[in-house]
């Protein structure tokens, strides 16, 4: 699964320990999802879309290998 | 959702602070058979099986209770240690204590099994002694050593 964290956080102009404390998660798991390590559970994306005030499809993309 | 078995992270700086001492004098006396005379006391046993006299229920035995004593400790505080929530118990660290405990556990059944087809007779008590610990102490250091190693990778991004 592809996110759009990154830009989304760019355009907020807000750091990665910003965004955690916002979301209630560490700092960590803010940079594990940045970098497709770890896909969020769903309370955890509308956590996010809801911080964004973003659609949850405009954050979070499914890829081709999502369905193998 | 929010039930996960863990106690506060508080817990977690007793459970060291406790852990390493009994750990240490617990090795040592384990080691060097330390069996104070002080502490040599008659207690209840459920199962008793003595060389030439056969096996029964229920008893009293004449037992040195040190290492029943650190044992427990040991036992404890390392629950304490492994099972305490981080200062910040989210989702990514709840799959990352997953993976440890999945790990410690293959971990500590590979090298059960090595031991179990390996050391025979009285050998084996040492096995099954040690056996009663290691379960806990792997998962420590996998879990702990993930979480660090996180904490070192993330670089900080503006």
């Amino acid at each position: 699964m592809k996110n759009s964290l990154k830009v989304e956080r760019a355009k907020k102009n807000i750091t990665q320990a910003d965004l955690a404390k916002l979301a209630k998660v560490s700092r960590q798991t803010i940079n594990a999802m940045e970098l497709g390590k770890y896909v969020p559970s769903t309370v955890l994306s509308l956590r996010l879309a809801q911080i964004f005030e973003v659609e949850l499809s405009q954050i979070f993309t499914l890829e081709e290998s999502d369905w193998s | 959702m929010k039930l996960n078995y863990l106690f506060p992270n508080k817990y977690k700086k007793i459970g060291w602070f406790i852990f390493i001492p009994s750990a240490i004098i617990g090795l040592t006396t384990l080691i060097f058979e330390f069996e104070p005379n002080s502490l040599d006391f008659n207690i209840p046993a459920i199962f008793i099986n003595k060389l030439f006299r056969g096996k029964h229920f229920i008893g009293i035995v004449n037992n040195n209770i040190l290492n029943e004593i650190l044992g427990v400790l040991v036992i404890l505080s390392s629950l304490l240690v492994a099972f305490s929530k981080e200062e910040l118990e989210d989702e990514y660290i709840s799959k990352i204590r997953l993976e440890s405990l999945v790990w410690a556990v293959y971990l500590n059944y590979a090298i059960l099994l090595i031991s179990f087809l390996f050391i025979f007779d009285l050998s084996f008590l040492w096995v099954m002694i040690f056996n009663m610990f290691t379960i806990l102490v792997f998962f420590m250091i996998r879990f702990n050593s993930q979480i660090s190693k996180l904490k070192k990778s993330t670089r900080y991004e503006e």
